[in-house]
């Protein structure tokens, strides 16, 4: 079983393509910018203990115009063991209906995807947030110390060739997005290896606290971002 | 006489809807085709709608060209020989285009512009094929003033189709229409993507299931309002039925099943029958005309189009209370027996002239007319009555899709972020494709261009016309009305 606060039957911007996208409640982190804030506590009377079986009725429904799904959270690699089995019955679903299916982790990157061998034989790839570089800033954006596992997690997504993107929310003054690029592109270099990156521009829609009402950064300065991550040999979209 | 003088003191028509509407009005004082008591009866309740297609005809109604032919061998009444260069290609397109006829004294049919265009443009720039491309598209929206007229693209990926496609984005125009024929083995997804960035930016191209149409016949292209027609011949008229008319005169279920719909199908068949031998045996367009006579068209290529127009209501009209069609079992069952009991008619009926169907009537999704209250386009779900999921909605129409060789389809509006991920809206067609839609048609919520039922209307342009000023494309005249009568502002916007 698993805690799922929403399921989108269609969506357009959880990935390559169209896909179902599931999002699990509960968070480990507590981002200042966050945008879908209700999903952070580890219960809510809004969602909804649902099984395995339960949600792939909903991704049935989607077959055949769905690419594949996508799981988000909240942080939903707090609940692995059941995104196995999702990802487990949803490659069996693809060869029930020969259609091809793909899955998806969307995460922060706080729980080792390497403790998961399993998990990570069923999983397509992951698109990992990389938050802040600096271990302060990482702090004081998200209340939490747990920053060097999301950098093994890059290196190990990337060897292992799941890194289905990078994640960068821009914020300046509270996102290092300079520091998080030259250190992405470090170790794409190092490994050989590389992976898209996403520069999404901080939105105030749905966050609350101290940047609720905080403005959007500019075009001007998402263009200086984008252009630093061309400079640094980075495939990079703004979105 | 009445009707005469107001069309000639008209300030809402342009000079050349003025003799088009005259030349109309000539026409119907001419009554030259049999029309048996009880057809009459129907056509005066409406039941039975020739569109305004004359009471004379002396062309077919839609026209299909052979243009690949033309261009190769030239075309010797317009004194026209073939095409040396990219320029010439485009003024021998031109004249041509000039000189087809149909039912809008403009031609629905323009070819497949991106086969015809590709062999010429080898030696160019991009740069310099989309200048004479934007010269070329100016010149057919400004003057064939009629967006009932469409160019085909596809399936494969060509250079020449990507460039048609650039520039259609950038000119923002109601004409030409234009379809993309697509087949997954065939269309790389990168062409696909480009063709639905495009429709959601100007709600243009349309994507047809090229799997399923190419079954039709041996060559097909799309014309008008998205009409499947043999290359090389055409439509000789679209007659429709609207069907809800009917289930209104009846007292339930079965009598319309088993009295009036035969007897209604009987007369509309024979009416559509004596239309064609008049086109045949008496209007001498076979004959005379230069497209038949340098054999740019084939008389044993054209077909004949049975219109149906608001399954729904009808089905409706029988569901129990609260049923509807498109969410309700029993609504859609009751559809689909009157499908079946349709099928069975056109099946058994033999028509004069249609050899390549073989002596058939075909079925056609009409879209509906600027006076049609209340009934909705063809097979299509009613505004308002759409499911709420978009993969509901599409499963719908593929059911009923699979009844309709000569055109249907459905137009989705997407929300705005679709633009950002065409690959996600390309999986969707993929979809419906695989289970058997035929033709899909999109536009953003936000563009100016609309598709009103299967043609293009600026909104701009409407509220012009609304306001009384004279509008260029007549196409705006018939989408001003259908536009807020069908209460087209309020389809489901798809999307997240």
């Amino acid at each position: 079983m698993a805690l799922v606060r929403k399921i989108i039957a269609q969506s357009t911007v959880d990935g390559p393509g169209n896909r179902t996208a599931i999002f699990l409640q509960g968070c480990n982190i507590r981002c200042a910018y966050c945008h879908n804030p209700e999903t952070q506590a580890m219960q809510d009377a809004e969602a909804k203990e649902m099984s395995v079986a339960e949600v792939m009725t909903e991704v049935r429904k989607g077959i055949p115009f769905i690419r594949g799904i996508t799981v988000s959270g909240g942080e939903c690699m707090l609940q692995a063991e059941f995104l196995t089995k999702l990802f487990q019955a949803v490659k069996a679903l693809a060869e029930e209906v020969h259609h091809p299916l793909t899955c998806l982790i969307d995460s922060n990157g706080t729980v080792p995807f390497a403790r998961h061998p399993q998990l990570m034989e069923v999983c397509d790839g992951v698109m990992l947030d990389v938050k802040a570089w600096d271990s302060e800033t990482y702090h004081l954006l998200t209340q939490a110390r747990n920053d060097e596992v999301v950098k093994e997690n890059l290196a190990w997504l990337l060897q292992h060739h799941l890194l289905t993107e990078v994640r960068i929310v821009c914020l300046p003054k509270r996102v290092d997005v300079e520091v998080i690029l030259q250190n992405i592109a470090k170790i794409f270099d190092s490994i050989g290896e590389k992976a898209p990156a996403r520069l999404l521009r901080f939105r105030p829609h749905g966050v609350i606290g101290e940047l609720a009402n905080h403005p959007m950064p500019s075009d001007e300065q998402m263009a200086e971002y984008a252009a630093l991550a061309a400079s640094l040999g980075l495939t990079a979209t703004v979105k | 006489m009445a009707d005469i003088y107001s069309i000639v003191t008209s300030q809402k028509l342009s000079y050349e809807q003025k003799v088009v509407a005259l030349a109309h009005a000539a026409e119907d004082t001419l009554s030259v085709l049999p029309m048996p008591e009880r057809t009459r009866f129907y056509f005066d309740k409406g039941v039975i709608c020739n569109l305004n297609e004359g009471n004379a005809p002396y062309r077919p109604r839609y026209i299909m060209p052979d243009y690949e032919k033309a261009v190769k061998q030239g075309v010797k009444f317009l004194e026209l020989d073939p095409p040396q260069d990219f320029d010439e290609l485009l003024t021998f397109l031109q004249v041509l285009y000039r000189h087809v006829p149909s039912i809008t004294t403009y031609p629905v049919f323009l070819g497949d512009l991106d086969k015809l265009i590709e062999p010429f443009i080898k030696d160019l720039s991009d740069e310099e094929v989309k200048r004479k491309l934007r010269n070329f598209f100016i010149y057919l929206d400004r003057t064939i003033t009629d967006s009932f007229c469409h160019a085909n693209l596809g399936p494969e990926a060509t250079r020449a189709g990507r460039l048609i496609l650039d520039v259609d984005r950038e000119l923002e125009q109601a004409v030409p229409n234009l379809t993309l024929k697509y087949d997954p083995a065939i269309t790389p997804d990168d062409f696909a993507e480009q063709a639905i960035y495009t429709s959601l930016c100007v709600a243009n191209p349309a994507i047809c299931n090229d799997v399923l149409n190419a079954k039709t016949y041996d060559r097909y292209g799309i014309s008008s309002c998205y009409n499947i027609l043999p290359i090389a011949g055409g439509s000789y008229t679209l007659t429709r039925l609207v069907l809800p008319r009917l289930a209104e005169m009846t007292k339930d279920k079965e009598e319309f099943l088993t009295k009036l719909l035969p007897e209604a199908m009987k007369c509309m068949a024979d009416y559509m029958s004596a239309r064609i031998r008049f086109i045949v045996e008496k209007s001498g367009f076979f004959e005379s005309h230069f497209l038949a006579k340098e054999r740019f068209v084939e008389r044993d290529r054209f077909v004949a189009m049975f219109g149906l127009v608001g399954l729904a209501e009808a089905a409706n009209h029988f569901a129990p209370e609260g049923k509807k069609y498109g969410s309700d079992a029993e609504a859609d069952e009751i559809a689909e027996q009157i499908m079946d009991a349709i099928t069975a008619f056109v099946d058994a009926y033999e028509c004069p002239y249609c050899e390549i169907a073989n002596h058939r009537l075909l079925l056609h999704a009409q879209v509906g007319i600027d006076t049609d209250y209340g009934i909705t386009s063809g097979i299509r779900i009613p505004v308002g009555d759409e499911p709420e999921s978009i993969y509901d909605h599409l499963r719908h129409s593929s059911r009923f899709h699979r009844y309709i060789p000569t055109g249907c389809s459905d137009i989705l509006p997407f929300d705005i972020t679709g633009k950002q991920n065409p690959a996600a809206v390309l999986d969707i067609v993929k979809g419906a494709f695989s289970l058997g839609q035929k033709y899909i048609a999109f536009y953003a919520s936000d563009s100016d261009l609309v598709r009103i039922t299967g043609y293009l209307v600026k909104r701009s342009e409407i509220e012009k016309w609304n306001k009384g000023q004279a509008v260029l494309q007549n196409t705006t005249q018939l989408g001003a009305p259908t536009y807020a009568s069908a209460h087209l502002a309020n389809r489901k916007v798809r999307g997240v």
